[in-house]
């Protein structure tokens, strides 16, 4: 059976709904980048998929997932930055022990 | 027998993509997790270059794995003792999560196989060409403009990064001063 | 219009990248404790100079600049005004805030001007890149600013969950907008639509799917139901001048995403005109789900509000619940209701600005921003209590504040869109935020202070107040020249 769009598809949602299930489950700060980055990752899957599959011949795809990666960088860095300092305040990174407001 | 092979090419980087984000849900230990992710991305850039995508398969390599990769086991190094054991507490709503997870699964396939996606008919034997010049003449006409602005983002971020990651301890000691002096 | 061409429109984005790197250079120039702050002097310098040149902008026709990247439109022009407004403010406010970290105020500036850069091109792009990117500028930005204050764990805390929770749901959406692109083949609004005109049956489903993915994102950025949860912690733990930003700019951008995104590609102009009709084959009533969505939001951001003691987690309950009353005008997909939701985003930015301004004097005074801050202020500071009393009866949309007027219009759109259950919840919604809001008043007012002490406001504060304060006065009696604004503003580019 030759690999189609579909094939690539069942890849990409089962990746997003991993990255959400981690998302949802996890309560570590690092892990929920690692669920944000297999979402970007799925999605990125999808874009190169559909520049593949679809009749066009640009690169839209192509270059709509290039930027996407620059953004996963640049947002990866910052979410570390953040969770380090974190880390410095409150010696953990899971997200119900930090807690400094009032509900 | 050609196109068995390229078949199967698909389904092992599928299969290696998929188990290893698995594990990556999955494994209670974090740094295991952080090193099965490896996997994934060295995978998932094996899959772009597969379907022809190979600028975005050597960026994938480039920056994925050699940079954001990177950054997460340091952060999983720095909060974390180093066999990763013992700092997660296995929540209740796994089981949840697992069902939520089966659900949306059901919802979502649906749309890979109903939808009447334009699909050319023979998209297999589309010739494949390197994509790099189309991107690098894309990046510099059509899409200058975002071009320039994910420059803007990378400063931004660099800044940003910087401010929050250094840890200052004179800002510190005269915050300190500050909240004691307020009361 | 190709790139070179479109710089000329592009002049108050070129002043404020300019303005970036002045700042970012005098950063480096001494920024002595107690002297002048060179920075904020640069970026509102910066800011003003880009606000003037956009109004010089403003009567330029409508096209497309950057090789159809972004759209110059009575719209776009309208929100280029609207977040350089409140740049301007904001940046006034910080400068004489001790909120944020002195040190650390030339990289805050830098990251607020570029922030508003984000949020101009969200609101004017016409591709799913350009929008993407412009919406991940202006998130990346408002997550560094969420921890520059002074309070060490609360500021870190309120900027890890604000990163990790819009991490995500910017990742849903843009998985979304991958979808999209595979459904039509292009990243270009006016393609995506072509194409959607034209698209045979059976792809409900997808069109379905993907509206709610956006929405993840979408609703985030507006905290609505059910991804609110993010705004009160936020809101708290942030330096009170960005909560301020957050809650009228960042608020502002996820309307104008919704409308862009939504309005230029999901739907398309009726050929009768004067309203929105969903593309092609599609049969999904929009109408109904944004409306639940726009009900289920003003209520649980009503009810949250009422039992808060802080002030900052009251007016983000309260923002909460104002996104759901613009999400009311938004739901109708008429013209009236755009214009509605325009006219009330402007009274909205001069209400709620002020009435952060005016929690930033109490927390500079006397560090304080609970219910005991504003209790018996009318004797400490009369002036500084009647403009919060001014910007309260608007938020409620009391006459003859400019609230009532803004949610007149609303209410006027929705039955004339005849979504008569839907104005009952608003109407009844209001209700319960009298109580609440009435509370601060009584409070200032009535109740005895713990200290007779008088509160000396710093004289620019006075003037901002003041000049926040006055339009919503002005608005409320005068409302006809801004409603023929708004209709003015309310055109998107069309195909």
């Amino acid at each position: 059976m030759a690999v189609g769009l579909e094939h690539c598809l069942v890849v990409s949602i089962s990746l997003f709904l991993l990255g959400v299930f981690i998302v949802m489950t996890q309560r570590n700060g690092i892990r929920v980048l690692m669920g944000i980055e297999l979402i970007l990752n799925a999605a990125n899957l999808n874009l190169i998929a559909f520049n593949r599959f679809l009749p066009n011949t640009d690169v839209n795809g192509s270059i709509f997932a290039v930027f996407v990666i620059i953004l996963a960088a640049a947002e990866a860095a910052v979410a570390l930055a953040i969770v380090l300092a974190i880390y410095q305040q409150f010696s953990t990174v899971n997200l119900d022990e930090i807690s400094s407001m009032k509900h | 027998m050609d196109a068995l092979l390229h078949s199967l090419v698909f389904y092992i980087l599928a299969f290696i993509v998929l188990g290893s984000a698995a594990y990556t849900a999955f494994s209670a230990n974090l740094v295991r997790a952080a090193f099965s992710l490896l996997f994934t991305f060295f995978g998932l850039a094996g899959l772009y270059i597969y379907l022809g995508a190979d600028f975005v398969g050597i960026s994938q390599v480039i920056i994925y794995v050699g940079g954001i990769l990177v950054l997460l086991l340091f952060g999983v190094m720095f909060t974390t003792n180093v066999s990763g054991q013992g700092t997660e507490k296995q929540t209740l709503q796994m089981k949840w999560g697992i069902l939520f997870l089966v659900v949306l699964f059901l919802l979502l396939i649906p749309i890979a196989f109903i939808t009447p996606w334009s699909v050319m008919p023979d998209a297999g034997s589309k010739a494949l060409e390197s994509s790099v010049s189309p991107i690098g003449v894309g990046l510099l006409t059509k899409y200058l403009l975002p071009f320039e602005i994910a420059s803007l983002l990378l400063l931004i971020a660099l800044i940003g990064a910087v401010v929050i990651a250094r840890g200052e301890p004179k800002v510190r000691a005269e915050a300190a001063k500050e909240d004691t002096s307020a009361l | 219009m190709g790139n070179v061409e479109s710089l000329s429109y592009f002049v108050p984005e070129l002043i404020l990248t300019v303005a970036i790197l002045i700042v970012l250079f005098a950063d480096m120039f001494g920024m002595e404790r107690g002297g002048f702050d060179l920075p904020g002097g640069a970026a509102l310098l910066g800011s003003i100079l880009a606000l003037i040149s956009h109004v010089w902008l403003y009567s330029q026709p409508a096209t497309m600049l950057f090789e159809g990247m972004i759209a110059h439109d009575m719209f776009s022009a309208f929100f280029r005004g609207f977040f350089l407004l409140c740049t301007v403010v904001v940046t006034l406010m910080t400068m004489y805030s001790m909120e944020v970290i002195h040190l650390k105020k030339g990289e805050f500036y830098s990251i607020l001007l570029s922030i508003c850069i984000g949020m101009c091109l969200v609101a004017s792009a016409q591709n799913l890149i350009m929008i993407y990117l412009a919406l991940e500028l202006m998130s990346l930005g408002s997550y560094i600013l969420a921890g520059f204050s002074r309070r060490i764990g609360r500021s870190e805390e309120a900027s890890l969950k604000f990163v990790l929770y819009g991490g995500v749901s910017t990742g849903v959406m843009l998985f979304g907008l991958s979808l999209l692109y595979g459904l039509t083949g292009s990243t270009d609004f006016s393609a995506i639509q072509q194409v959607l005109i034209s698209s045979e049956k059976g792809i409900d489903l997808t069109a379905f799917t993907i509206f709610l993915l956006i929405l993840v994102g979408v609703g985030y950025k507006i905290a609505a139901v059910p991804f609110h949860f993010w705004a009160p912690d936020v809101y708290e733990g942030s330096p009170t001048p960005i909560t301020a930003f957050l809650s009228v700019a960042s608020k502002g951008t996820g309307f104008a995403l919704l409308i862009r995104l939504f309005y230029s590609t999901l739907l398309t102009r009726s050929p009768a005109g004067g309203f929105w009709v969903e593309v092609g084959d599609i049969d999904i009533d929009w109408t109904f789900h944004l409306a639940v969505i726009s009900a289920l939001t003003m209520t649980i951001g009503n009810l949250g509000a009422i039992s808060q003691n802080n002030l900052k987690r009251l007016l983000a309950y309260s923002g909460i619940a104002h996104a759901g009353y613009l999400l009311m005008g938004v739901c109708l997909l008429t013209d009236v209701g755009l214009q509605a939701v325009i006219f009330y985003l402007v009274v909205y930015l001069f209400t709620n600005l002020a009435a952060f301004l005016v929690v930033i004097i109490m927390v500079d005074t006397q560090d304080e921003e609970g219910m005991n801050g504003v209790r018996g202020l009318w004797a400490r500071t009369p002036i500084v209590a009647v403009a919060m009393t001014i910007c309260l009866f608007s938020l409620i949309g009391l006459p003859p504040t400019a609230g009532f007027v803004g949610k007149y219009y609303l209410f006027v759109a929705l039955l004339q869109g005849k979504l008569y259950w839907l104005a009952i919840v608003g109407v009844l919604n209001t209700v319960v935020s009298l109580y609440y809001y009435a509370r601060i008043v009584k409070a200032m007012f009535f109740e005895p202070t713990y200290t007779e002490e008088p509160i000396r406001v710093h004289p620019v504060y006075a003037g901002l107040l003041t000049a926040l304060v006055v339009p919503v006065l002005y608005f409320g009696i005068f409302w006809d020249s801004l409603a023929r604004y708004a209709r003015y503003c309310a055109s998107l580019i069309t195909y």
